[in-house]
């Protein structure tokens, strides 16, 4: 009588939890406003049957077989990445799967094939059980001796390795007293069934939840592509947040994970910036500060793709970014690093995003990154040359030899054959001033005047001027380390 | 001759056709590439804001070639400045690199200079040479002109990258010889193809990458040939993406060095990749000999 209370209160918070998240992936959705092509809003569980249904009935099916193979019980994008992983998944995947079939759903699977399947102390239970305990083992020593580089450890994660520890533990241990004593085989029943029903209700909550989701998100993204019904993939997105299990093989690939041991923002991680999505997508509510960390770890990207192919749960994370990452920046505020390289695969899809949209936040990045420096916009002013500001003279020093500046005789050589200025008719009214006069700027500690012109961020960094500076001022180098300064100044951690 | 290969962020994704025919090209002339999974972002990105992460980022990929004990192949030219760039920091400035292998400690990392960092074009025209280059020709090319694009951060700052002389070189025109063709001479050859200010300022990006295909045009050339993943973008992809009030110049398409090394030496088109450059080159095989 308990146990079927419990089964079917587990039962039903498992159901209406499965189904509860499986709404979320059509209720949830990544803005897409700004586009060329914006996704039509009537995108629901029609359109992804359809989908599905022509996929299944067409020769991608062969596809999804090989998939289902290669990926999903085999496991062949984890081996690839860490074999003493693939081991450990592997273990717990195939021992708990060999239980869940053989024992825990036994009397609708087993017994009607095998009808003497009941022996006295089970062989095999013992065994797969071992072979979980031995995953579990595994997975505690890569995470508490090995510490995987970049591979965060968080409640979820301890909870999941607990969660199947005592339901292993308990079974063995009532398979094993269950000849000796009756009395504590009884006791550790009710451990075992609760620690299984406890685990089967907060399934669709936990991480566990990978199970349904990580092959279908290495199945859909087998089949779909870029081509595929924009409402389907909005759908497969906000799915592959649930696919994805934190395991942090992203993180370890990331081209850029470097800058997060320098910067520490957690969200240049690519799966942190996962964990953050799912409940980012929830509500949708975000602080400024938030928004600006997300911001910048989302930009800090060189769009190389790796995330995408090391993914053990084929989570497209390539256009989850893109897309993501237009949304963030087109809800507002400063991300000074659209003004680097960072911005180049932006603009290699220009023609992807509605014009004014795709403008409109370069421009404020621009006009914020400028305005603090009031000096250079009223040019009727007198500038008091005594009154050098040496402090900030002496800021520059990032780079080798940045007091060159002090040589400058302006002779303009490095204005001269600066590409930048030599493209515009008028070079002062779109860059403010021009690389000599920034350097004579810096000879006079004028901050204002030094950092405040355009000409900073359309610098290419082509090292035309400093290459023929015949004085050896390093204009290049200074130019970059007037950018790095005016950032700092920007984000008000320098005066 | 074994090297590191340093392939950077663009390449395996947007410019695979480089990958494939530069590691065409160096099997044939046996040079051994050995590949390092763990190499990361050069740092040229975050060099605009963050000057302190930009050597780390450079300064880690060092340390990792120094553990391999190999020379640096590096095939993209900004991530080639980068690195040049932080070598030079460390080896002028102590202070920075005892800052920086603390860093790279926790990695049990260090860099001590030990590593040579070469771009692919200085490989072949230093380590292999042109006699040799030479003798791997099987069908030259016959009056075909190609407009050689340096590219700015190999050759400049000279005294940092010491790739080539910065105002008048010779080494990719010599390169481009070998094969048969025509290096010509044409006014904007040594300037910035405007990648850098692409998804920045992208008309100015556009801009500077129309007048160097107009004067490579004027000058009469049939392909321009660079040797960097953003020149070739620039030239490839974003030169498709013109808006039409600069597509008065279109008509130049541009094709990689090792790709027009691999034509002359016989390799075959798929082996060099050639359809996955997004404009067509395939005419150029009509000046074969």
């Amino acid at each position: 009588m308990f146990y079927d209370i419990t089964l079917y209160v587990a039962l039903t918070i498992f159901g209406v939890g499965l189904m509860y998240k499986i709404s979320g992936w059509f209720r949830f959705s990544i803005d897409m406003q700004n586009r060329v092509i914006s996704t039509p809003a009537a995108s629901g569980i029609g359109t992804a049957v359809k989908g599905i249904l022509a996929t299944l009935f067409s020769p991608k099916f062969l596809i999804l077989i090989r998939v289902f193979v290669k990926d999903v019980l085999v496991q062949m994008r984890i081996f690839n990445e860490d074999i003493l992983r693939w081991l450990m998944h592997m273990l717990i995947f195939t021992g708990f799967m060999f239980l869940l079939i053989t024992h825990a759903l036994g009397k609708i699977i087993v017994t009607p094939l095998f009808d003497r399947y009941y022996l006295a102390l089970n062989p095999f239970l013992l065994v797969a059980g071992t072979m979980v305990l031995s995953g579990i083992a595994i997975a505690g020593y890569r995470r508490l001796v090995l510490k995987v580089a970049r591979l965060k450890t968080s409640a979820m994660d301890y909870y999941v390795l607990i969660i199947i520890a005592i339901i292993i533990l308990s079974g063995m241990a009532m398979e094993l007293t269950k000849l000796t004593s009756y009395e504590y085989h009884q006791k550790i029943w009710y451990i075992h069934v609760f620690a299984c029903l406890f685990g089967l209700a907060y399934l669709p909550f936990s991480k566990m939840l990978h199970m349904f989701t990580t092959p279908l998100s290495l199945l859909a993204n087998a089949v779909m592509d870029k081509q595929s019904d924009p409402g389907n993939i909005q759908i497969r997105q906000m799915m592959e947040l649930d696919a994805c299990t934190r395991c942090g093989t992203c993180s370890n690939r990331c081209s850029v994970a470097v800058a997060f041991d320098r910067i520490g923002n957690e969200y240049i991680l690519p799966s942190e910036r996962m964990a953050f999505l799912k409940d980012y997508y929830a509500d949708k509510t975000i602080s400024t500060k938030g928004l600006e960390a997300i911001q910048q770890g989302i930009y800090l990207c060189t769009n190389c793709d790796r995330c995408t192919v090391a993914c053990p749960a084929g989570i497209n994370l390539r256009e989850l970014w893109f897309n993501v990452r237009e949304e963030m920046i087109q809800r507002g505020h400063f991300v000074d690093l659209m003004l680097t390289p960072f911005s180049y695969f932006r603009g290699l899809n220009i023609n992807e995003f509605d014009s004014e949209q795709y403008d409109k936040p370069l421009a404020s990045v621009r006009k914020k990154i400028t305005e603090p420096y009031k000096l250079l916009h009223r040019s009727d002013d007198i500038i008091p040359l005594t009154s050098a500001n040496q402090k900030f003279k002496d800021t520059a020093g990032l780079t080798d030899r940045s007091g060159t500046y002090a040589y400058c005789f302006t002779c303009e050589n490095c204005s001269t054959v600066c590409p930048v200025v030599g493209n515009y008719e008028d070079p002062q009214k779109n860059l403010d001033l021009l690389p000599h006069q920034i350097m004579r700027s810096m000879g006079f500690g004028i901050r204002d005047l030094a950092m405040g012109s355009r000409m900073l961020w359309y610098c290419l960094t082509c090292y035309q001027c400093q290459e023929h500076c015949p004085q050896s001022v390093k204009v290049t180098d200074i130019l970059y380390e007037l950018k790095n300064l005016s950032v700092t100044y920007n984000s008000g951690k320098q005066q | 001759m074994k090297f590191t290969l340093f392939i950077g962020c663009n390449i395996p994704v947007r410019v695979q056709q480089y990958e494939l025919s530069a590691r065409a090209v160096s099997e044939k002339l046996g040079i051994e590439v050995a590949d390092n999974r763990e190499f990361k972002c050069c740092g040229n990105p975050i060099r605009n804001t963050d000057h302190q992460t930009f050597i780390l980022m450079a300064a880690r990929n060092l340390a990792l070639a120094e553990k391999q004990g190999l020379n640096m192949m590096v095939l993209c030219k900004c991530c080639f400045g980068s690195l040049k760039k932080v070598a030079h920091l460390m080896e002028q400035n102590p202070l920075i690199q005892e800052e920086v292998n603390a860093e790279l400690a926790k990695e049990n990392l260090c860099y001590t200079g030990k590593v040579e960092i070469k771009h692919f074009l200085s490989i072949l025209y230093h380590d292999i040479g042109i006699k040799v280059l030479k003798e791997t020709i099987t069908r030259p090319f016959k009056k075909l002109n190609i407009a050689t694009h340096y590219g700015c951060h190999a050759l400049r700052p000279s005294d940092v990258t010491k790739f080539d002389n910065p105002v008048a070189p010779v080494l990719f025109d010599e390169l481009v010889k070998v094969t048969g063709a025509k290096s010509i001479d044409w006014p904007l050859k040594l300037e910035c193809c405007g990648a850098p200010m692409l998804g920045v300022m992208d008309t100015l990006s556009m801009d500077l990458t129309e007048k160097k295909l107009a004067s490579g045009l004027k000058a009469g050339a049939d392909y321009l040939c660079v040797a960097c993943p953003y020149c070739q973008m620039q030239f490839d992809r974003v030169q498709e993406m013109m808006p039409p009030h600069l597509e008065r110049s279109r008509g130049l398409s541009s094709i990689v060095y090792p790709q027009l090394l691999g034509l002359a030496m016989g390799l075959s088109n798929d082996k060099l990749g050639m359809s996955r450059n997004i404009l067509d080159i395939s005419n150029i095989e009509s000046f074969l000999e």
